[in-house]
């Protein structure tokens, strides 16, 4: 487990940059998903997907083991084509972006290194394609705590320090979007933590992050919204704490009788404890007018705040193969 | 400008692992080889006939089909490589057209494969020489014929590397690529010969000769064409490949 250091680029870097970058900071890059099916063989690993990922914010991309998310990442930098379908940054096909690693950081691979090269000469290569000063690569290598380990093998890298590689190469350019798939995965606590500052902070500046994790409790506080797959459908997105909060908890003598009152008025309602139902689809306003139209007595009405982990459950209707962290 | 900044990455890619010194190794090793064989070695009567006119002597020194057969093993590991180890992302994400890419990993390829048949055929006239020191005969090869020989080395050099570097792209898997360089310079071409006699002369071994100036079977015109296309048929194919391939 590594510990990451994020160090702050320079004002007057990041503002050369994004000059020499004819200026991609100054507008906004949403990431849109329209209708994306991709099949191997006979296998569908992703299956008329549609979303969109806006700028300003942080989006978590969940699911389990399998579900297509790194499929979609793939197929939105153009690594992968889909079966049918579109996904375009800012309104553009990755590979029409003029400048698409001045436009999109990306990590895809943990351990996309050859393991006899240092990660400088990776950062440098990387440079070299996309014009970048060769300054810039001990820069970045600082904001990610690498400088001291920067002329060793890639291939003698822990986990975490692969990790902080690929954050690197991802941030080489000082694109406004990122797309990171599992960075945290091998990152100790401080190192998950600086990471999320990271990313919160390059959001506020309305940057768009895109981070797909298994790590349900590093999603939990990184992410505005989130976007969640099983079996390469879309299972549900938004903002967390709408859909962490979209269950009513209610409490009745006659919880049947309100069962069916509430599924008459479009509730999708489950049973809970004795005598408890949890209602989603209607509000809590709307709960209690039924309720009393239908004359049942409530002892109970309130909002049901689950923790994603449950949330992520229901979702899926999976979770043997995903796990929970909450660091 | 922007095709050379993609080749100068991908130039830094070949000169960054140690790589290019384990073939330098071969070379030298070879080379030590060629000037024992010279000072030592002997034909079956005892004699030094292999050495003793100027054409033994630029035969002895002719590297280019072994700087094919090189070169090409070392496009083929360089690229699948970059397979192997997912680098080829990173690849992909500078460069997302896909035959930019691959056009400048092939004139990498062709550029290091190059030097690596100028050095193997400088390495070899300098081991020759060597070896001459040690018999009774000097170097007799005259200036034009050395050029010729470095010449057709380095240019074999950059053919062998643009063909591993096409089975590299096409093959992906390292293993497979070196088999399948080796499959195309080495072992198809004799069992080519045996089915149709007439493709003697156009076989890389012989071509390699012929452009060295050691071999006259055909024009050096067609024989330099000829290697081209034994080069650029399977980079074609590999690019091809890539382009239509998800990289997972």
């Amino acid at each position: 487990m590594q510990q990451l250091s994020i160090h702050q680029t320079a004002p007057e870097t990041r503002s050369q940059l994004s000059d020499d970058a004819t200026g991609p900071s100054a507008r906004s890059y949403p990431l849109s998903i329209e209708g994306v099916t991709k099949s191997y063989g006979g296998a569908t690993v992703v299956n008329d997907l549609s979303f969109v990922v806006e700028p300003g914010r942080v989006t978590g991309f969940l699911g389990p083991n399998g579900a297509g998310k790194s499929t979609t990442m793939k197929i939105l930098l153009g690594l992968a084509s889909a079966t049918s379908g579109h996904a375009t940054i800012g309104g553009l096909a990755y590979s029409d972006l003029s400048d698409p690693t001045g436009t999109v950081g990306a990590s895809v691979e943990a351990d996309a290194f050859h393991p006899g090269r240092s990660g400088r000469n990776h950062l440098r290569i990387l440079a070299d394609a996309t014009d970048t000063p060769l300054e810039r690569v001990d820069e970045v290598l600082e904001m990610v705590d690498l400088s001291a380990a920067a002329n060793r093998r890639a291939g003698a890298y822990s986990l975490g320090m692969k990790q902080r590689l690929g954050l690197a190469a991802a941030l080489l350019c000082d694109p406004p979007v990122l797309v990171l798939d599992e960075p945290g995965n091998g990152l100790d606590p401080q190192g998950v933590r600086t990471l999320r500052n990271l990313l919160r902070a390059r959001a506020a500046e309305g940057n768009t992050v895109f981070v797909s994790s298994h790590l349900l409790g590093e999603v939990e506080q990184l992410a505005d919204d989130v976007v969640v797959l099983a079996q390469g459908r879309l299972v549900t997105q938004g903002s967390l704490s709408e859909l962490r909060h979209s269950a009513s908890l209610v409490r009745a003598v006659s919880a049947e009788a309100l069962r069916v009152v509430l599924q008459g008025a479009g509730g999708l309602v489950e049973s809970g404890q004795p005598g408890t139902l949890v209602v989603r689809g209607l509000s809590l306003d709307e709960i209690g007018e039924e309720a009393f139209n239908a004359g049942i007595a409530l002892h109970e009405l309130s909002r049901q705040t689950d923790s994603l982990e449950e949330r992520f459950f229901a979702w899926t209707g999976a979770g043997s193969d995903t796990q929970s962290s909450k660091e | 400008m922007n095709s050379f900044r993609i080749v100068r990455a991908e130039l830094r890619k070949l000169t960054s692992t140690k790589m290019p010194l384990a073939f330098l190794i071969v070379l030298v090793v070879i080379g030590a080889a060629t000037a024992v064989a010279v000072a030592f070695g002997t034909d079956m009567d005892g004699s030094k006939t292999f050495i003793s006119s100027a054409a033994d002597q630029q035969s002895m020194m002719a590297f280019a089909g072994n700087a094919l057969v090189i070169a090409g093993l070392f496009g083929a590991i360089a690229v699948a490589r970059e397979y192997g180890h997912g680098t080829v992302v990173l690849t992909f994400l500078a460069t997302p057209r896909r035959s930019e890419a691959v056009s400048a990993q092939l004139a990498a390829a062709f550029v290091a494969g190059s030097v690596l048949g100028l050095f193997g055929a400088g390495i070899s006239a300098g081991s020759v020489a060597a070896g001459l020191t040690a018999t009774d005969f000097g170097f007799m090869v005259s200036v034009s014929d050395l050029v010729q020989v470095l010449t057709a080395s380095t240019l074999a050099g950059g053919a062998g590397a643009v063909l591993g570097a096409g089975v590299g792209a096409l093959i992906r898997n390292t293993g497979g690529a070196v088999t399948g360089t080796i499959l195309l310079l080495v072992i198809l071409p004799p069992l080519a010969v045996q089915m149709v006699s007439e493709t003697a002369s156009w076989i890389p071994g012989t071509l390699a000769n012929v452009v060295s100036g050691i071999e006259s079977s055909v024009a050096i015109g067609p024989a330099i064409l000829a290697i081209g296309l034994w080069a650029v048929v399977p980079a074609a194919i590999g690019m091809f490949a890539v382009a239509r391939r998800d990289v997972v």
